[in-house]
């Protein structure tokens, strides 16, 4: 019963950094995603060398959107934005923005690369996807997630390690029926298999407490954050927590299974 | 014999052992006597020289063959090592379930075997609510009821007082005169002197003596 106490309280602090985990990932790539480059025309350009542009520019291998924004479509915006203070612009005072094309990139991380490219495009006057900022953000990102692996794989072996003394306190408990099976000939498989299942067991119910656990609470916290929480874009639960059950009872099992079997071998040593 | 740890326990050791021979191996402490018999057990191999039982090198059991060899040796030991949650009938019955006996063999054999050492009063008991030489009992019991060709006991009597002592010493007599193999260790001088059966006696790793109908000491010739 501690044991899988032991099992469960391991594999919920490993779920719970999953979870965590798989939200950081989530939320930076709908940061990373939202970034984009502005490359500004030059002014006057006629029409039909922007739409030639617009046209070089979807060419380049790693754009995956370009969208035309023509400068009353900026003057538009930035009016909605900022009301009366750009009042008169557009109708008798001349309009003082540019065209402007607004690139999205297949990964985010190429960003830097295919502004430098714009840039040397005749007719683009200016390139612009806040610079510093960006390559900061994809430093910033890239660091978390590693660490986030690194802090997983940490849990792993700690709980690997913690459900391979559980059991082998279990057969440490069991060494002397253990030493008289071996004297009267039993084989190894016969003495093997009851603990063998006990690990498996002990890992999968050790999973199973802190799935269901973990499954509960993410669902609240979801559900919470959908009200209180509106700018933070968490992953519904539907999408992972199957995944997330399956890897959970997965090295539950296997980590019971394999810790039994490790031991074991040094009371069946012949 | 040399263990690992470089300890050398057992040096130039030549014994045979013939079907049906009742042997005593006699000497004190660290003189060899329980090397033979973890080596008869197959715990380990020797580290030179060779063991053949039952016609065969024991060195060329697979290791899944082991347990084969163990089920024609029963194994006596000083401390009994019985499960002590269970009771008699089921220490006996356990030698026989972990090699995957029918339940109507177990029904059969068990009663038997307890017959042989004159427990079938305490089948129901625990282990612990029995006296030292009827434990002993127990464990001898366990030991036969898979009628082995061998008993190994290592110092059986080392715990127990000499006329209880005697009581066990007879029952493995009896069980010798049927037919079966015994080996045992001791250094239970008025039981070898009682006997008078062969005696092997080891000092520092060497057979010193080997003499049949023979007593504990040696006075010579």
């Amino acid at each position: 019963m501690a044991s899988i106490g032991v099992v469960a309280v391991t594999l919920f602090i490993l779920g719970s950094f999953m979870l965590l985990n798989i939200n950081v990932d989530h939320l930076t790539d709908e940061i990373k995603n939202q970034v984009e480059i502005i490359a500004y025309v030059e002014e006057d350009t006629p029409a039909d060398e922007v739409d030639e542009l617009r046209v070089a520019i979807i060419q380049l291998t790693d754009v995956e959107e370009v969208r035309f924004v023509s400068k009353d479509e900026a003057l538009e915006r930035l009016r909605e934005k900022l009301g009366e203070m750009v009042e008169g612009y557009g109708e008798g005072r001349r309009n003082p923005l540019r065209d402007s094309f607004e690139i999205r990139t297949i990964i985010p991380e190429d960003i830097p690369a295919v502004a430098a490219l714009l840039q040397s495009m005749p007719g683009i006057a200016r390139v612009n996807y806040g610079a510093e900022v960006v390559e900061s953000l994809f430093i910033f990102t890239g660091v978390l997630k590693w660490i986030g692996i690194a802090f997983m794989l940490g849990l792993a072996l700690t709980a690997a390690f913690l459900i391979a003394n559980t059991i082998k306190l279990t057969v440490n408990a069991r060494a002397g029926e253990i030493m008289i099976m071996k004297y009267v000939g039993a084989t190894e498989w016969f003495i093997r298999w009851p603990f063998v299942i006990e690990g498996i067991l002990l890992g999968s119910i050790g999973a199973l407490i802190p799935k269901l656990i973990l499954s509960y609470l993410y669902a609240q916290t979801v559900s919470w954050a959908q009200f209180n929480l509106i700018f933070l874009p968490l992953v519904s639960p539907e999408l992972i927590m199957g995944q997330m059950s399956t890897i959970m009872l997965t090295i539950g099992t296997v980590i019971g299974c394999l810790g039994s079997l490790v031991s074991m071998r040094r009371f069946l040593k012949v | 014999m040399v263990y690992p740890n470089g300890v050398k326990a057992l040096d130039r050791v030549n014994i045979n052992i013939d079907r049906g021979e009742f042997v005593f191996m006699v000497g004190e402490s660290g003189a060899g006597k329980s090397t033979i018999i973890k080596l008869l057990c197959r715990e380990f191999l020797p580290s030179s020289g060779s063991i053949r039982m039952f016609g065969r090198d024991i060195a060329r059991f697979r290791r899944r063959e082991v347990p084969m060899l163990r089920r024609s040796i029963g194994v006596v030991f000083q401390d009994f090592r019985l499960l002590t949650n269970r009771t008699v009938y089921d220490n006996v019955a356990f030698a026989l379930q972990v090699i995957g006996a029918s339940s109507r063999e177990i029904r059969k054999r068990v009663p038997d075997a307890l017959e042989m050492v004159g427990l079938t009063e305490k089948a129901h008991m625990k282990p612990l609510e029995l006296s030292g030489g009827q434990q002993q009992r127990v464990c001898l019991a366990r030991a036969i009821v898979n009628q082995p060709l061998l008993i190994i006991a290592d110092e059986p009597t080392g715990n127990l007082d000499p006329k209880t002592s005697l009581g066990i010493i007879d029952t493995l007599r009896s069980i010798n005169i049927r037919g079966t193999t015994v080996v045992m260790a001791t250094h239970d001088k008025e039981v070898v002197d009682q006997m008078r059966q062969r005696v092997i006696a080891l000092h520092a790793g060497q057979v010193i003596r080997d003499q049949r109908g023979g007593a504990y000491t040696y006075h010579g010739v």
